[in-house]
């Protein structure tokens, strides 16, 4: 509360700052050569670059926050022109809890035909290009967003991208935003639906190889930086002589410094999450190992009756009778099929995701931590 | 923060008799706007047909005691000719619905419109969207884009009282009221970047930004501020400013809070516990990269 107003009170005793409005060159975008490599059907030019305008930052902020859960998502609308993905508008859906699956999908439909329909009507983009998926900590792994992505991955154009913005980081100062895209290995494993070692190995699958990042860059358009612009200039304007002792602190274009809190409150929860992780991915660990001895018993009992038969047949042969026929073993032995090792992957993933951000949390710590110990004048130590 | 130009206007509010209870609810005597709302109003205007002179469109949010909280917008549909206004019913319905279907707390407070000419039509959408927000009164919400000549851009919303002497609804008196812009400090960032990317030559930034850099620019920043500070400190001592008590207070509050923490003891604890958990993070993630390869290898 004490600072923005000591800002003001400064600001309005001392002579204004002559802030030349440094008017950069208009600079125009370069219109490509030739329209005609752009004329695009099959979708064969690959996404370099994913571009995401200003509306859809504030939209992604805004339902991320307001959502009840910290699941939210909805949907990215746009178009691709020469490699660039251009997101103009999206959309949230509605959140179903617990809602049993086929129910929740259906409606989830319908509402995104109706909501597509209505903003055809009003010229909005109304492609589908991808889907935004809010997290927090860092781990946004997990299997409904790769289901969705895999369902996305045929119906759309390029595939469609999904873009993740991690909640605790916005918080922190820093809006976070991340393009993803399904990698091709992983289509591949996924269309087969085979997750076993085997396939695991011939696909080069690890968590790190599912999801493939694509570069992602924010763009205002020209009225609403020409807006944002006279906002700012506005307030500069009109802040000089009333105090704004009664504005909320949340309502100035002034810096925050969220970005040096010391506090480390988000720490203890991120460990905690580490530890849940780590906990199921044990769990995970175990079923797959039961399941995999269970496999090689079965297996062994099935080699051990083979064996026994083969010998058999070999005494009948010797004695001059006519030797048992080979049976199909597999009708007898249910030799379970091998476990899929999707979840365990997936989880892995989460657990790196967390510990990522628990790493970059620390770091910053660390600098944020060294910066106040040098500003507090006390270099004794 | 104030939405445009210093208003001159006088915030008119009809008494309203406090102690009747059955009183019809209270005017609204402030307006608040999130960001979010504000910029699908500008793309609703970048994309109009050429014809339309103005869009309009549904404003929701929240009521408070006699505040509004616009918290969202969507474009209506409708068309003006010189005989008649026409506005899409059905489609604002439709709309709605979706809307309320993913936010359920958001209710129509009212409706926006770019330019600022109030007309009779405005009164009559006004009368129609009074009708959807009743028994509350309806805002209007004018925005300038600010691409006429002349016109600064800026936000100002109107309230509506009837006026003649037999009320009809194509006249209206419209009474501004205040209007600022509000965000939470979690979309702050957000809107932080939006700003730094409208001030960079090419209108884009890229992402992700690493924390460290803004951590380096908010300490810059306040370096400035420092800076600044210690400017005017000087110029009182040398006697060339009158110092102001009130500002001697805020530094003296700002500048004296203790670091007495750091000093002791605490700094070298803290610095333990960060430099474990940064440990303890590399390691999970050192753990989960084996792990994935020893998956990757078959047990025969």
């Amino acid at each position: 509360m004490a600072a923005p107003s000591m800002a003001a009170a400064l600001a309005a005793n001392l002579p204004s700052a002559p802030v030349a409005p440094v008017q950069a060159a208009p600079k125009y975008e370069a219109l490509p050569s030739s329209m005609a490599k752009l004329i695009d059907i099959e979708a064969d030019i690959p996404l370099n670059i994913v571009q995401l305008d200003g509306l859809v930052v504030t939209k992604i902020i805004k339902h991320a926050r307001e959502a009840p859960s910290t699941t939210a998502h909805g949907l990215l609308l746009g178009l691709d022109l020469d490699g660039v993905l251009e997101i103009s508008n999206s959309f949230p859906l509605p959140h179903h809890g617990g809602d049993d699956g086929e129910k929740g999908s259906k409606s989830i439909a319908r509402h995104q035909a109706s909501m597509l329909r209505s903003l055809k009507e009003v010229q909005a983009d109304d492609s589908v290009v991808g889907f935004y998926q809010a997290t927090t900590l860092g781990a946004f792994f997990n299997q409904s967003l790769l289901e969705t992505q895999a369902i996305h991955q045929e119906k759309l154009r390029h595939g469609g991208i999904v873009i993740i913005h991690d909640l605790s980081q916005t918080a922190r100062g820093n809006a976070s935003f991340r393009a993803f895209r399904l990698t091709a290995a992983f289509l591949d494993a996924y269309k087969r639906s085979s997750f076993s070692t085997s396939s695991l190995i011939s696909h080069r699958l690890t968590f790190s190889s599912i999801l493939e990042e694509v570069p992602l860059r924010i763009r205002t358009n020209p009225l609403l930086s020409s807006f944002l612009g006279s906002l700012t200039r506005s307030t500069k304007a009109s802040s000089g002589d009333v105090p704004p002792a009664n504005a909320a602190p949340a309502s100035t274009l002034a810096p925050s410094f969220s970005v040096l809190d010391l506090n480390t409150t988000g720490t203890t929860r991120n460990l905690e999450q580490i530890v849940d992780s780590l906990e199921s991915y044990r769990t995970e660990e175990g079923n797959l190992s039961y399941l995999s001895r269970q496999i090689a018993r079965e297996r062994a009992k099935a080699d051990a009756y083979i064996a026994k038969r083969k010998d058999e047949n070999q005494t009948r042969v010797a004695q001059g009778l006519a030797p048992l026929p080979e049976e199909d073993v597999s009708r007898m032995f249910k030799i379970p099929a091998e476990p899929s090792r999707l979840d365990s992957l997936v989880l892995l993933g989460q657990i790196d995701g967390y510990a990522k951000n628990l790493e970059v949390t620390a770091s910053t710590g660390l600098v944020k931590m060294h910066g106040a110990k040098g500003g507090s004048g006390s270099d004794k130590a | 923060m104030p939405l445009g130009p210093v208003s001159s206007a006088i915030h008119v509010h009809g008494s309203v008799p406090a102690d009747s209870p059955q009183a019809s609810p209270r005017t609204p005597t402030k307006v608040t706007i999130h960001p979010v709302a504000l910029f699908s109003i500008l793309d609703h205007y970048l994309r109009r047909a050429d014809s339309q002179a103005r869009v309009i469109g549904t404003l929701l949010g929240t009521r408070n005691e006699n505040e509004v909280e616009v918290k969202s917008s969507f474009a209506v549909l409708h068309s003006e000719t010189s005989e008649q206004v026409a506005v899409d019913m059905e489609y604002l319905k439709t709309m709605y619905d979706l809307y309320h279907k993913v936010n359920p707390k958001d209710v129509i407070v009212g409706w926006y419109s770019t330019g600022s000419n109030l007309n009779t039509y405005s009164a009559l959408i006004q009368n129609f969207y009074s009708q959807e927000t009743a028994p509350y009164p309806a805002v209007l919400v004018a925005l300038h884009a600010g691409v006429e000549e002349g016109v600064e851009a800026g936000v100002k919303a109107y309230v509506s009282a009837p006026v003649g002497v037999a009320p009809k609804p194509e006249n209206c008196v419209f009474v501004p009221v205040p209007v600022d812009l509000k965000f939470q400090d979690s979309e702050r960032s957000g809107l932080d970047l939006l700003n730094t990317t409208a001030n960079s030559s090419t209108s884009t930034s890229t992402q992700p930004v690493a924390e460290l850099e803004i951590i380096e620019q908010s300490i810059q920043s306040i370096s400035e501020m420092l800076d600044r500070v210690l400017t005017y400190v000087q110029a009182v001592l040398s006697g060339e400013k009158k110092g102001d008590p009130a500002i001697g207070r805020y530094l003296m509050d700002t500048l004296g809070a203790g670091t007495d923490d750091l000093e002791k003891s605490g700094f070298n604890t803290s610095l333990q516990d960060t430099l474990m958990i940064s440990y303890l993070a590399n390691l999970v993630r050192a753990q989960a990269e084996v792990s994935s390869r020893l998956a990757l290898t078959s047990a025969v």
